[in-house]
């Protein structure tokens, strides 16, 4: 395997004297979907945290590209990774292109203006997010769907070799997930993006993740393929709930389906 | 609105806006002679009342109008508040002490200066600033919410201040404490412009730090802005811009929170192009809210932060009632 892009070494982190993450390892490599899944409070968030560099960690290191976080000017990580967030805000008149053109920042001059070059990156991040007919609209007149491409647009257009998602999907509808997915795939397939995805979603994780990374109680408890890690075992020491897995006949890929206690041992009709 | 429109038309109306007030006051003087008046030429009568009266005053407002709307352009993207503006922020009321120690107690007559304010104002920002931080940033909420809290005890300061003033400068004191351009002679125009230029400047060079806040700390950070470093120098340079107006114009309330809305619906949120408009937008508003001060009431003049005020609490309560959803 070649050296990852970005590494977690045995990091751990503390929160007012909790251990919030313990000696937690793990590697994204360039072109690579890893999707990071576990409980509410398993200490997602602040992995992610701790792997942009806005948390530094209490032992353990974190390196991006070998090196780390605090070693980075602000703009030079930015060139090197985005992370796309919550849905961009409303509060204030913008149009989506302006939104998706603050992702060049790092890239430009400090004083000088965007190049046609810059226009360009913006204007195919806008299309590979499927939003160029909504380019000159405000944010505000955005379906919640539209604005998390936007967010997902203006990451692209920020054009870092490494992306890191927090929940992006967990207020859109199935069609709106799907097509995320579908971009991050193609964005890893055809740029050799490396993409670490934080998820509530095990269905659509199993068809995406190249790599699943379990995380339970601040730890590690599985990391590799999804059929790997995805099973009943592991998602109920996860989540204490039970779940059949099998696998997608159109896809190959692991399926995973709860379990409805009332109707377990039942004959099927 | 496109911006080869927009600029144009705003210079128009800045101008008319000039143009109506030098023309207007005790004595009526058409347009063609405040013409002629400031090529040198005209009845000496019409030159005296529009060079040495009048253009200051106009100057005076243009200035104070502009830089009281690009500072709360500078506050509303720092908060990511649509509703702050640099009196909601206490910065204004630090002003007011600075500007009123210095000129009630140092000086002889009735003078503040923008420097004392301008210490005022960041004493008050920094103070403000300081309270709001907890665990190394500083929610919008809280310094908002500090904001008030300061400006309420500054408030107390400031009249307690003016009742032990040496009698001769109370009524001075007080006209300025309600937004008066009145003492609008050309050193205080002078006096001004140094500071108008620097602060424009420099929030000018931060304007796509600007654009960035608005995105939100977080994003604005992942997108490579040292966050807390600029946000420190746009809050400097903000109540640099509204203390040294306090000091020349005393306190003229919600220019720094209209504007700028009505900037960004012609020009949008881009503050590479939100702050010229605002600065335009800003002049001649206040200019024209001057001519309102200088003729709406038939026994005299009424302050021109009354008229701000008039004009500006309704449209705050609708900006208030018109917001979806939380802060």
């Amino acid at each position: 395997m070649t050296a990852p892009a970005l590494s977690a070494r045995d990091v751990s982190f503390r929160y007012g004297g909790n251990a919030v993450l313990s000696h937690v390892s793990f590697g994204l490599s360039a072109g690579e979907v890893v999707i990071l899944l576990g409980p509410n409070g398993a200490g997602k968030s602040t992995l992610l945290r701790l792997l942009s560099g806005t948390l530094g960690p209490a032992s353990g290191a974190v390196a991006l590209f070998g090196r780390a976080p605090e070693d980075y000017s602000r703009r030079e990580m930015a060139r090197n990774l985005s992370v796309v967030g919550q849905d961009p805000p409303v509060d204030f008149p913008m149009s989506v292109e302006e939104y998706v053109a603050l992702g060049r920042f790092p890239h430009l001059g400090l004083f000088g203006g965007a190049s046609p070059g810059d226009r360009e990156m913006v204007s195919r991040a806008i299309a590979s997010a499927g939003l160029t007919e909504l380019a000159s609209r405000p944010l505000s007149a955005l379906s919640a769907g539209e604005r998390q491409r936007a967010a997902v647009a203006r990451a692209i257009a920020q054009d870092a070799r490494v992306m890191l998602f927090d929940e992006p999907t967990a207020f859109l509808d199935i069609r709106h997930r799907v097509r995320f997915h579908e971009i991050v795939e193609r964005l890893a397939a055809e740029q050799g993006v490396g993409a670490l995805v934080a998820s509530h979603d095990l269905s659509l994780s199993a068809e995406y993740g190249d790599r699943i990374v379990l995380l339970a109680a601040g730890a590690v408890m599985a990391d590799g393929k999804p059929e790997a890690v995805l099973t009943p075992e592991n998602v109920f020491a996860a989540y204490g709930v039970e779940v059949a897995c099998d696998q997608n006949p159109a896809t190959g890929a692991v399926r995973i389906t709860p379990v409805r206690k009332s109707r377990v041992g039942r004959e099927p009709k | 609105m496109r911006p080869a429109v927009v600029y144009p038309l705003l210079g128009a109306v800045f101008a008319g806006a000039m143009a109506l007030s030098l023309s207007t006051g005790s004595t009526h003087i058409p347009p063609s002679e405040v013409l002629g008046a400031l090529a040198g030429g005209g009845t000496e009568m019409a030159a005296r009342v529009v060079r040495e009266l009048r253009l200051p005053r106009a100057l005076l407002g243009a200035m104070v109008g502009g830089a009281l709307s690009v500072s709360g352009v500078a506050f509303q993207a720092l908060l990511r508040n649509p509703l702050a503006d640099p009196y909601i922020l206490g910065v204004s009321g630090g002003a007011a002490v600075g500007a009123l120690a210095a000129s009630l107690f140092l000086t002889a007559a009735f003078l503040p200066l923008p420097a004392s304010a301008f210490l005022g104002a960041a004493a008050a920002a920094s103070a403000v600033f300081l309270l709001a931080r907890r665990g190394g940033g500083v929610t919008r909420e809280r310094l908002v919410l500090m904001g008030v809290v300061v400006g309420a005890f500054l408030n107390a300061l400031i009249m307690m201040m003016v009742t032990m003033a040496p009698p001769g400068k109370i009524p001075g004191a007080i006209y300025w404490l309600m937004g008066d351009l009145g003492q609008g002679t050309l050193i205080r125009v002078g006096l001004l412009a140094p500071y108008v230029a620097v602060g424009l400047a420099a929030l000018m060079l931060m304007s796509r730090g600007l654009d960035l806040l608005l995105l939100g700390d977080e994003a604005a950070f992942h997108a490579g802005l040292p966050v807390e470093r600029v946000k420190t120098a746009l809050y400097l340079t903000a109540s640099l811009l509204a203390g040294s107006v306090v000091a020349v114009s005393g306190l003229i309330g919600f220019v720094g929170l209209i504007v700028p809305h009505g900037a960004r619906v012609l020009v949008g949120s881009a503050h590479r192009r939100l702050l010229p408009a605002a600065l335009l937008l800003g002049a001649a508003f206040l200019t024209l809210a001057d001519v309102a001060a200088r003729t709406l009431s038939p026994s005299g003049e009424l302050p021109v932060g009354a008229v701000t005020a008039l004009v500006g609490a309704p449209f705050f309560l609708v900006l208030l009632r018109g917001r979806r959803g939380g802060a």
